[in-house]
């Protein structure tokens, strides 16, 4: 698997066939005298904004602390959790259990608040 | 049966969504200072936007992914960055200058400045998004659209002499101002391929759930629908030829242009210029807010679609809201909205190989569009064009803006 084409930047649905955004960050494991491995996945705007640039992943990073947002984010997903590879990347997980949809759900609150939602 | 449906139903909403603010006010000014000269710019424009159009609903039909979507997957965030932001700030201004255009024709006929209309205006535009799935959002502006045919039948009306008409499709150089008319031809082509449509269109595609054994009916809509879209652009273009341009009145605002109706409706021109102006600019900043959530929500990976209740896919709902918002502000502080188009419009061309290219390479990319790839004539012209466009732009915009 070439991890850049076939990975990086590829829609995460949850077992459920949720989409919990997009793998923004792939994370290896450099072991001393064996080639490197894939020990995760990242998820959110931080890992995003870092592959970016150093100083934009702080800011944003800044960001999400300073709404609260920074408990558990990005989220990391090991590889042994994923299911499977295809048109998404399918992991065996509920989006719920982690705070991958922190963001909608909050932004779900404000527009449930909206008369006629 | 269903799918000659589709198929009609198609061709006319894309007829009535063709023309807005960019298209008629740049071929309002190309009519009134050059003749039919620049009709080609107009019907090259269109080649354009048919084949582009084409292009993004197959690739939505077969790879299942809107185009925002596949671009990121292919080309990552590195590359896309830079023409997403490009895009995003083209795309809210030109939201502000569509906003705008729908005030000044709420102004022509109340008469009331053009200002306190950009408020209930915004609102009203998010009122749409709020209730309306992507079908009533879809047909419903482009029936109300075909109010805009309004410029076929002025220019009909005033008897054109056709062979003019036709020989002007071929391109020629003017006789003076070679500067201001490439600028128009350029602000022609950046007010007809807009990078939004391209992304919208392939969102819609998604929405429907067109499939690839139905590859034909999105082939068949584009060509004829942008076509017959093009017809009335070079409606404006002629009407205004043949109105404004004996009379010297120069296009510098709306209020102008709307002066084209008066020789062929006499005392329905402003009304119904209004009605035109404003309804294609009102579909055209729907059509914008809602993209700006697509786009959000795809590159992202967050659940979105129109079809969805706003609940379900709360970050695109805020995404299009927020970006509403902001062009309101713009709107607001009260920018002249036909230089906020053509400022957008010329940027646009500017963007649009950055735009284009990769879009060509996904096209010919078998993991997305199977064996559905695009032919080498295709693809050499539209490189070529999109090229020769945003190199065209890079020496007039920046001449045409600051060299006064």
């Amino acid at each position: 698997m070439d991890l850049v084409r076939d990975l990086l930047d590829k829609k995460v649905v949850d077992r459920n066939g949720r989409e919990m955004g997009r793998v923004d960050r792939i994370v290896l494991d450099v072991r001393e005298g064996a080639p490197p491995r894939v020990a995760a996945l990242e998820i959110g705007p931080s890992a995003l904004a870092a592959r970016l640039g150093a100083r934009l992943g702080r800011w944003a990073a800044a960001i999400e602390h300073g709404f609260g947002l920074d408990a558990g984010r990005p989220v990391r997903i090991a590889i042994d959790e994923v299911l499977d590879v295809h048109d998404h990347v399918r992991i065996d997980r509920a989006a719920g259990e982690t705070p991958a949809l922190e963001v909608e759900q909050r932004a779900r609150r404000w527009v449930a608040s909206i008369p006629g939602s | 049966m269903s799918a000659l449906v589709d198929l009609v139903l198609g061709i006319v909403t894309s007829i009535g969504g063709f023309v807005e603010a960019g298209s008629i006010s740049t071929a309002a000014q190309a009519g009134s200072e050059f003749g039919y000269q620049l009709l080609w710019a107009v019907a090259v424009a269109t080649l354009m936007v048919a084949m582009l159009i084409e292009m993004s609903g197959r690739l939505a039909a077969v790879s299942k992914r809107p185009l925002a979507a596949a671009v990121r997957e292919r080309f990552g965030i590195h590359f896309q960055i830079v023409p997403l932001a490009a895009e995003m700030v083209i795309d809210v201004l030109l939201l502000a200058a569509e906003i705008g255009g729908v005030a000044i024709a709420v102004k022509l006929v109340t008469g009331a400045g053009f200002v306190r209309w950009i408020l209930p205006i915004g609102g009203a535009v998010w009122i749409v998004l709020w209730l309306f799935g992507f079908g009533v959002i879809e047909y419903g502006i482009g029936l109300l659209g075909l109010v805009t045919l309004s410029f076929v039948v002025s220019a009909w009306m005033l008897k054109p002499d056709y062979a003019d008409v036709a020989r002007s499709l071929v391109p020629s150089l003017p006789h003076d101002d070679y500067l201001r008319y490439a600028f128009l031809a350029v602000t022609i082509i950046g007010a007809t391929v807009s990078p939004y449509l391209l992304n919208f269109y392939s969102s819609g595609t998604v929405e429907e759930k067109l499939t690839e054994d139905k590859l034909w009916i999105n082939t068949a809509t584009a060509y004829a629908g942008m076509c017959f879209g093009g017809v009335v652009s070079m409606g404006v273009l002629v009407t205004s030829a043949l109105t404004l341009g004996p009379r010297q009145i120069v296009v510098d605002s709306y209020e102008q242009a709307a002066l084209m109706f008066v020789q062929p409706y006499g005392h329905y021109a402003i009304p119904l210029f209004a009605m035109a102006l404003g309804v294609g600019c009102f579909g055209a900043a729907v059509e914008l807010s809602l993209n700006s959530g697509y786009v959000a929500a795809q590159v992202f990976g967050w659940s979105w679609g129109a079809d969805k209740a706003r609940t379900e896919a709360a970050r695109f709902t805020a995404a299009f809201t927020i970006v509403l918002v902001t062009a309101l502000v713009l709107g607001v502080i009260g920018f002249d909205p036909l230089r906020l188009t053509l400022l957008s419009v010329a940027l646009t061309v500017v963007i649009m190989p950055a735009v284009v290219l990769p879009f060509l390479v996904l096209m010919n990319d078998p993991k997305y569009v199977k064996q559905h790839t695009s032919g080498a004539v295709g693809n050499a012209l539209l490189a070529a064009l999109t090229i020769l466009g945003g190199l065209l732009a890079l020496v007039v915009v920046p001449l045409e803006i600051f060299g006064g």
